[in-house]
């Protein structure tokens, strides 16, 4: 590849944009559109070339060489451009609660999320005792009774850190940000500093596990931050009824 | 003879889109000009005087000139019928008339003299019976070529020349030439025969055309010619008269282009010098294939030739003295060899460096309108830059005139239509942007600034991924050591100002690796470098936490933990407003992951 930007090995690691010369070889494909361009032009005439037809070309090109991969893990999918890419990832990886905001990464998550927090059939088959939580890994089955059973499941079959949190908080849109942000400004402060000092630990836990989690595409060189200072906690309503109810109110606005 | 034309028959239906692409043709006098010197199809040049050849044959050769063409009948009936047909038929653009058209070889159908008045006049395109009849007609004057290289009497030269002439006109004709068929009649080693050394003019170039038009075809037409090789560039001698050899460069030339090995093999038989010499002559459409030729001889991706045509005597002096006064057309072939010097050989890269090559260059890219000539002009300059530091440090100094001028040049390219020129001036703009911090300051203050800020948010994707190269390379002082880079904080504002920051956005949520690398990159010097801390709210305000979350699922482990150290370092617990953790992060990512694990993917 052309780039040499360097990478820089300071503690972070993070490749600093660092400025130098970029040579391409001869027949670099960096170089191909202005190679085609000199046949087209200098043939224009003699093969009586209309206008039409030299798009058309040029555009062959730009089709071969445009095609790209979805890098998300697991997708694969072929693309013909990079156009085709934002839509392919608006249609298939983003998938976003209508009711609350929250956003997954595949549809069964979503619709997983969906029974289990904004369907009251579901809660009343969970309070006669049906097993309605299903296991979030794809393809296991298994269904348990309470949502913390579910928990234990993906902790003892499926290696999920125990502090792992299906039900997090709300993710609200980047426009309910600001209309929050600009409404509730000091409310906020206010209910994130106590967020904070209570789930400390809880993220604790979460960052610990979650690094030490393996799988073969999950990469060991990620780091999720540091420990301290994260913001929110992820705690199911279930569970929140047993801890102070100061953050329901205003993280039901979604 | 039923199975020879069911074979060779060119069904129209059936014709690849190269074969059609080979029917369609404008008279002109010369395949290499791109002004339309279009004669329309039925009228003769006429001639002030005849050819005039320094062998035998000089006189039936004026004669010659006179008689008007045959024409066959039924081609005149076909008419605008065919030609509608021909633009329904080009509608339709497949990948091998594509790569036919692309291909760096080129059909001889007008003679390397100008003033021959031999111009194949017919524009037309044929209808399938007639193609058959034009294969039968190779076939016969092939096997008359034989009888007349047999005959010994009288008049011995005369037939030759004869027949070879109907050969070649065959070969020429607008239509696809029936390359296949004089190959199936064994033509090649007739034609390799009539090459011999001492043979009179008028054979050698009919010879020598015949094999340029049946090198311009397809691969294995293309190497059936290697017989013919040592005498070809044994003609390209000095002895030899001046339309002889430029036939036969053309036709080694159509050689060279087709692979690397046919390259090797022309360069072991030492082509290069000898095509090497045609090109010091001052002017003349000989001197013009010559270069053409070279050009495709060298292209490598051995930098051997390269390096050893930049050594050959009198060749710099040639390709200067081109550069700075010839037309257009020459300045064009020319330029295409420096192309190949300065992207294949160090060597030769530097002794241009060190040549006056790139005030010469800078003054055509200035003044020249024409795409043909600005491209490889462009591009010779982007790789001298880009190919030896001697240039930025020597040559472009910050302060003097010939920097002041080339980025003016560059900035007239930024502005062109033509998406190549905006490509590479861009590319060449960001390498003198990777200089020292004077060459930053230049360009910052030019009319460049401008016009990139536009480019970044309209034009293509490659176009936009060289323009973002420019924009930080203009942010980021020059590296002293070790430690990351400093950012030079009043062009970052400026810029960030101007708006490139969505364009930065933009190339973070693309598929492109490199691109979304880059993208990343910026967003840090944003971050780490915008005054007031003001950093992260750019970024957000660009939606710019919202690209960096797709990474959590990318597959790409670098760019996954660039985005997360990022989003931890700026965005983490500053502010409940951004909304996004890392916590979120690790929850989608493992039950992602996990997900993805656990069994097959589709």
């Amino acid at each position: 590849m052309a780039m040499e930007v360097d990478k820089i090995q300071t503690g972070m690691g993070f490749p600093h944009w660092n400025p130098v010369l970029r040579r391409f070889v001869a027949d670099a494909p960096f170089f191909a559109s202005g190679n085609i361009e000199r046949e087209l032009l200098a043939k224009q005439v003699a093969l009586d070339l209309t206008e039409d037809e030299k798009h058309h070309i040029r555009n062959m090109e730009d089709e071969e060489s445009s095609e790209v991969f979805c890098s998300i893990v697991g997708c694969g999918a072929r693309l013909k451009s990079l156009d085709n890419f934002e839509d392919h990832y608006h249609a298939r990886h983003t998938a976003s609660c209508s009711v609350c905001s929250r956003v997954y990464p595949t549809s069964r998550l979503l619709s997983l999320h969906i029974s289990e927090a904004h369907d009251s059939f579901f809660q009343a088959k969970v309070a006669r005792g049906f097993a309605m939580y299903e296991c979030l890994v794809e393809g296991c089955g298994v269904k348990l009774k309470t949502y913390k059973s579910r928990q234990q499941h993906l902790v003892d079959k499926h290696k999920f850190p125990s502090s792992f949190e299906f039900f997090k908080k709300a993710q609200p849109s980047k426009k309910q940000r600001q209309k929050v942000q600009y409404k509730q400004a000091s409310h906020k402060t206010e209910e994130v500093s106590t967020a904070m000092q209570v789930e400390e630990e809880t993220l604790d836990n979460i960052i610990t596990a979650v690094s030490k989690l393996s799988t073969s595409d999950s990469p060991s060189s990620i780091s999720f931050g540091r420990r301290h200072t994260h913001g929110f906690s992820f705690i199911p309503r279930a569970v929140q009824r047993e801890r102070r109810s100061e953050f329901s109110a205003s993280q039901t606005k979604g | 003879m039923e199975h020879t034309r069911s074979q060779l028959s060119r069904n129209l239906s059936k014709e690849t889109e190269m074969d059609l692409l080979k029917r369609k043709s404008a008279i002109k006098i010369s395949p290499f000009s791109n002004t339309s010197q279009f004669l329309p199809a039925r009228i003769k040049k006429s001639l002030p005087t005849p050819i005039v050849y320094t062998s035998t044959g000089a006189a039936t050769m004026a004669d010659e000139a006179l008689t008007p063409q045959k024409r066959d009948p039924i081609k005149s009936s076909v008419g605008n019928v065919a030609a509608q047909r021909r633009r329904q038929q080009a509608v339709t653009v497949r990948k091998e008339r594509r790569d036919a058209l692309v291909r760096t070889k080129r059909l001889c159908r007008v003679g390397v003299n100008v003033d021959d008045a031999d111009v194949p006049v017919d524009g037309e395109m044929m209808i399938d019976e007639e193609q058959s009849i034009l294969e039968a007609q190779t076939l016969k004057a092939v096997e008359e070529l034989k009888l007349a290289l047999a005959y010994q009497g009288k008049g011995a030269t005369q037939k030759r020349v004869s027949a070879l002439r109907e050969l070649r006109r065959l070969l020429s004709k607008s239509e696809f030439p029936p390359v296949e068929a004089a190959l199936e009649a064994e033509a090649m080693p007739i034609l390799v025969q009539c090459l011999s050394f001492g043979s009179p003019d008028e054979q050698l170039l009919e010879a020598s055309w015949c094999l340029t038009n049946i090198a311009a075809g397809k691969p294995e037409e293309t190497k059936a010619l290697l017989p013919a090789l040592p005498l070809l560039i044994g003609h390209l001698g000095e002895k030899s008269s001046l339309p002889v050899a430029e036939q036969c460069a053309w036709a080694l030339g159509n050689v060279a282009g087709e692979e690397e090995e046919l390259r090797n093999v022309l360069l072991s038989q030492g082509a290069l010098l000898p095509l090497a010499r045609m090109i010091l002559p001052n002017k003349g459409s000989t001197v013009r294939t010559a270069a053409w030729a070279l050009s495709n001889l060298i292209k490598g991706p051995d930098p051997k030739a390269a390096t050893d045509l930049i050594r050959i005597d009198g060749v710099l002096d040639a390709i200067l003295r081109h550069l700075k006064r010839a037309d257009e057309e020459l300045a064009t072939e020319v330029a295409w060899i420096v192309v190949y010097l300065t992207a294949l050989s160090n060597y030769a890269t530097s002794v241009l460096a060190r040549s006056d090559i790139l005030q010469i260059l800078v003054e055509r890219l200035a003044s020249s309108s024409s795409y043909q000539l600005l491209i490889p002009v462009l591009r010779s300059l982007g790789n001298l830059v880009a190919g030896d530091s001697y240039v930025i440090n020597n040559v472009l100094v910050a302060g003097s005139e010939i920097t002041v001028n080339i980025i003016q040049a560059l900035v007239k390219c930024l502005g062109s239509e033509h998406r190549v020129l905006k490509k590479e001036a861009s590319w060449a703009l960001s390498n003198i942007a990777a200089g020292s911090f004077e060459h930053k300051l230049l360009i910052q203050s030019s009319e460049a600034v401008p016009l990139l800020l536009r480019l970044f948010s309209t034009a293509p994707f490659d176009v936009r991924k060289e323009v973002a190269y420019v924009i930080g390379n203009l942010c980021v002082a020059p590296s002293e050591g070790s430690g990351k880079p400093n950012v030079i904080v009043e062009h970052l504002v400026a810029l960030v100002g101007g708006g490139c920051l969505a364009g930065f956005v933009d190339l973070v949520r693309s598929a492109d690796i490199e691109a979304a690398r880059l993208g990343l990159q910026f967003m840090e010097l944003v971050l780490r470098g915008m005054p007031n801390g003001e950093g992260p709210k750019l970024v957000e305000g660009e939606d710019g936490i919202d690209a960096m979350e797709r990474f959590q699922f990318h597959e790409n482990d670098e760019l996954r933990s660039m985005a997360n150290e990022l989003v931890d370092k700026y965005f983490v617990g500053l502010k409940f407003e951004t909304g996004w953790t890392s916590i979120n992060a690790a929850i989608y990512l493992s039950a992602y992951c996990i997900s993805m694990t656990c069994f097959d993917r589709e």
